[in-house]
């Protein structure tokens, strides 16, 4: 009796490997919303061949954000740190599309001299 | 001897269970506070005040108001978790004024473009019409000065 003051130690130990398999295991089907929304915000950049020819750079740190932001999802499941990658990911994929619409109007800018002259 | 015998025989089967206890705490204390030793972002906070200052230089308070006092908000936030030492709320307010502030940058920057497209575009078709009247006019008055 003095042994199982709490559990007995077959169902401590079931306990224990079931906490064990919550976390490290994590529950591999759930979806995280931040993480859909930056995953929309990238490939809506990335499909945009304006977007992707003029802001290529911006669009790289958008998918390094993006990658870290799964990686932190996949491997320790910290939904508040999965949330604030989340968010840099779609601030990163809105500098890509100003960034391109800023390159657009230089190109113009461009386009327009010759005809000045 | 035979009086301690029976405490030794119970110590080790209830100290079991409260040692798996005890570990389980520790490892569910380590996933919730993430395995982290956190350090203030001193890096992190100097960078997102240079971003700052150069999406000033932009004239972002002027061309992108929102954002840069969003960014501005931010950066004002993460120095005082900084202050109080909570260095993960710091560092995490640091790298979202950041990218606002980055954000306003490159709208200011893509604002003063537009507006010279803009300006540009108007300079053009206004040469164009006084370029196509002076035609209708005829050679005699001269072609118009640019």
């Amino acid at each position: 009796m003095r042994s199982d003051w709490f559990f007995g130690n077959a169902s401590l130990s079931a306990t224990a490997f079931g906490l064990l398999a919550f976390f490290f295991a994590g529950c591999a089907t759930v979806r995280n919303p931040a993480l859909d929304r930056a995953r929309d915000a990238y490939e809506t950049a990335r499909r945009d061949p304006g977007v992707a020819g003029r802001a290529a750079v911006a669009l790289d740190k958008t998918r390094m954000t993006l990658e870290q932001a799964e990686r932190v999802w996949a491997t320790e499941k910290d939904v508040s740190e999965v949330e604030h990658l989340g968010y840099l990911a779609e601030k990163r994929a809105e500098i890509a599309r100003v960034t391109a619409r800023q390159r657009l109007a230089a190109d113009e800018i461009l386009g327009l001299r010759p005809q000045r002259e | 001897m035979a009086t301690i015998k029976p405490g030794m025989m119970r110590r080790p089967s209830a100290l079991r269970p409260m040692a798996a206890i005890t570990c389980l705490i520790i490892l569910v204390a380590f996933q919730i506070s993430g395995c982290s030793t956190t350090k203030p972002p001193t890096e992190t906070l100097a960078s997102a005040e240079l971003t700052m200052r150069t999406a000033v230089e932009a004239r972002a308070d002027e061309l992108a108001p929102m954002d840069l006092q969003r960014a501005r908000e931010k950066l004002e936030r993460s120095k005082k978790a900084m202050a109080s030492g909570k260095y993960e709320e710091a560092r995490r307010l640091a790298e979202i004024a950041q990218v606002e502030a980055e954000l306003a940058e490159v709208k200011a920057d893509a604002e003063i473009t537009r507006r010279a497209a803009d300006g540009l575009r108007q300079a053009v078709d206004a040469l164009r019409q006084e370029m196509e009247r002076g035609m209708v006019r005829g050679t005699s008055t001269g072609t118009p000065k640019e």
